[in-house]
């Protein structure tokens, strides 16, 4: 009987957490015109209760050969769970955007490059879990020779 | 006996709005009417089942929406007329009332009027002159020509800024602040607007742009052949109930007598848009649906999502499998619907796909 | 009524908001803000996104506009000239959500007390937002200025450009047909 309740609560918490991820998207996705000059926006899924979900975003990046991490201001839209990232980090230099997030016991991550023209959506990663510091350095390197992988 | 009944002031009743005599007429009435004392109790608890819906609050991204699209110029003209207000008053009262009167009504007629200011001309229209750097406000009716050596910024009120390539000619329409509209004669524009939704608007001879919030650039001929290209937010490109959403780094054609074109990405593979401008002549009598629907990428189907209004059955449920095959289609949106083109669910793919544009 | 806030901005305030005094503008966001916001959001069946859109171009407007405002009518009837002219404009740009209550947009609205009473209210408020949903969208403003911000019937005739007789029609023909659509609501509450 514990081991059937213990086991029904560990169903419940993985039914929880599972699914649990960003999606990424130009600012037009968000249909909310004063989000027409963000970066871009996200979108969390698979989050049971959008009111109890946390999101953070840094900007990760390589300045004149220093490592460098700006915290960014993440703006909730009108509709629960969308949000926009506007840049405030330096034009210069080689940049990604870091996102966390939290539902419950759930967690995602995301890596988001950037680019001359904006964010680049083919090369952006997405995790279960918070991005680990050698997952953005191996994100911002491609960046810094020029390659797009 | 004809007797007539007071539905329509049962509210005003209840409401305490009903004029003394009214009011006694309608409860002379009632006294002896079943009927209207029935529908009386109707309304009543009508309003009472309101109280049952409970009153929003204002999310604060609206404020902080509001802050980031505020019209810097109007502080700047007004903190100066504080000034001038508080200088005068004091000393000479009636004198000061008058003059406060009518410099505010000086301000308030030439600020109307200025509303759109042509700021420069860069080169020299005619040719051979001195380039002039500023020119008189502009108004309802006015129009602004450029030619092969010259170019101008308008400022559009407080809400942004038109700039006018050369060899253009456009009208002013409307330069209200609820609503800015010029019409787009011939020539290139680009239009930078900070601003709600739906307040500026161009009118070419085949399709009025909509500004959404956005930055754009926009060409035209006179007869309305044209190109609709969008740098920043997105524009509805709209004629005639025809209408296009153009997002930042999609681009979208206008022809006369046809309206707007269906909208593809600047990125978009070489033989996508060429079929897509082949398609315009062919009416989806040739190949080029093959060609589209081949090397359509993901991101495309902002393009294949507005060719669905645009095709016949047969075609349509192949742009539908097409899609379905790029990108997953959500729970709500079924293939039935999709092919007889209901509009909710068209929106609801829409709102979708938009995540992947 | 709904008493969403007993304040009335004064004419000082709005002086101050005519002469571009962004504090000033910012109190008279903070008195009308939730009024109009709940007139839009039940009027476009629930969607906050489409009321926010609505709210930001009423204010919008009415920063650019103000230094029109004579005066001469009360200022919310000139402020909610604007929330019917905007959520008129919004609905002819979404005339399916006009005619239609859009369901999948409803959301829940978070409440207190016990568990059971969030959900019986919950549902309540479901039903109102829907049969409010239903009703004509003549009818549909006319009760919502009605409820959420007080206005009298002259000043509504004012603000929907009609007689005081016609502002009547419409509040008795829209809370009978509220009725109507309640009756299982009402019949549960004895």
């Amino acid at each position: 009987m514990l081991r059937l309740g213990i086991l029904s609560l560990v169903a419940a918490m993985l039914a929880c957490a599972e699914g649990f991820t960003f999606v990424i998207g130009s600012p037009v996705a968000s249909q909310q015109f004063q989000f027409k000059a963000a970066t871009f926006v996200f979108r969390t899924d698979g989050c049971g209760d959008v009111g109890t979900q946390q999101v953070s975003a840094t900007a990760e990046g390589v300045l004149k050969g220093e490592r460098q991490s700006v915290a960014l201001k993440v703006i909730p839209g009108s509709k629960p769970g969308i949000y926009a990232v506007f840049q405030t980090w330096p034009t210069e230099g080689q940049w990604i955007v870091n996102l966390k997030g939290t539902c419950g016991n759930a967690s995602a991550g995301a890596i988001v490059p950037m680019g001359p023209k904006g964010f680049i959506r083919e090369s952006a990663k997405f995790f279960p879990h918070p991005a680990t510091e050698s997952e953005i350095e191996n994100a911002l390197k491609p960046l810094m020779t020029g390659g797009k992988k | 006996m004809f007797r007539r009944h007071i539905p329509h002031q049962l509210a005003g009743l209840l409401d305490g709005e009903l004029p003394l005599a009214e009011k006694k007429r309608v409860e002379d009435h009632l006294a002896v009417c079943g009927l209207c004392r029935e529908e009386r109790e109707q309304v009543r608890m009508g309003m009472s089942m309101l109280k049952h819906l409970p009153p929003a609050q204002a999310p604060d991204a609206i404020w902080n929406a509001i802050e980031s699209a505020w019209p810097e110029q109007q502080q700047r003209s007004v903190a100066w007329f504080r000034q001038w207000f508080g200088q005068w008053l004091p000393a000479y009262a009636v004198l000061a009332v008058a003059a406060v009167a009518g410099i505010a009504y000086w301000t308030m007629v030439h600020r109307h009027e200025r509303l759109w200011e042509v700021v420069e001309i860069h080169g020299s229209p005619g040719g051979g002159q001195e380039p002039i750097r500023k020119v008189a406000g502009v108004g309802p009716g006015d129009w602004i020509e450029t030619d092969a050596s010259s170019s101008a910024r308008i400022t559009v009120g407080q809400i942004g800024s038109v700039d006018v390539g050369p060899n253009a000619r456009l009208r002013v329409v409307t330069t209200s602040p609820l609503e800015h509209r010029l019409t787009l004669e011939r020539g290139e524009i680009h239009a930078k607007i900070s601003a709600p939704p739906r307040l500026f608007f161009v009118e070419t001879a085949s399709a009025t742009a909509e500004d959404l919030g956005c930055e754009y650039s926009l060409k035209t001929d006179v007869q309305g052949l044209g190109l609709l290209q969008v740098t920043l937010g997105w524009v509805s490109f709209q004629w005639k109930g025809i209408e296009s959403l153009v997002p930042a780094g999609a681009s979208c054609r206008t022809r006369p007598h046809e309206g707007p074109g269906v909208p593809y990405f600047d990125d978009a593979p070489e033989e996508l848009r060429n079929a897509l401008e082949n398609l315009a002549t062919e009416k989806f009598a040739g190949s080029s649906l093959d060609t589209i629907l081949r090397v359509a990428r993901v991101r495309d189907t902002l393009t294949l999502w507005h060719l669905l209004s645009r095709a016949g059955v047969p075609d349509r449920a192949r742009i539908y499998d097409r899609m379905a095959a790029l990108t997953p289609v959500p729970a709500d949106v079924s293939r039935d619907k999709v092919l007889e083109l209901d509009a909710k669910t068209l929106t609801r793919w829409k709102e979708a796909l938009a995540w992947t544009w | 009524m709904v008493p969403l806030s007993d304040r009335e901005v004064s004419p000082e305030i709005i002086a101050h908001c005519r002469a571009g005094d962004r504090d000033a503008i910012r109190v008279l966001y903070d008195t009308y803000k939730d009024r109009v916001y709940s007139v839009a959001l039940y009027f476009f069946h629930g969607d906050e996104s489409v009321a926010a859109d609505v709210t930001q171009q009423v204010f919008l407007k009415l920063i650019t506009g103000i230094a029109q405002f004579k005066g001469d009518a009360a200022f919310s009837t000139w402020l909610y000239r604007l929330v019917v002219n905007a959520c008129q404009d919004m609905a002819r740009r979404r005339k399916s959500a006009e005619w239609s209550t859009e369901r999948s947009r409803l959301e829940e609205f978070p409440v207190g007390g016990s568990q059971e009473d969030d959900y019986a209210r919950t549902e309540d408020a479901r039903s109102v937002r829907d049969a409010v949903s239903e009703l004509p969208p003549k009818l549909r403003m006319a009760v919502l200025l009605r409820y959420f911000d007080d206005l009298s019937y002259e000043q509504m005739a004012e603000v929907l450009h009609c007689s005081m007789g016609t502002v009547a029609s419409r509040l008795s023909r829209g809370h009978k047909k509220l009725a109507d659509r309640l009756k299982s609501l009402m019949g549960a509450k004895g």
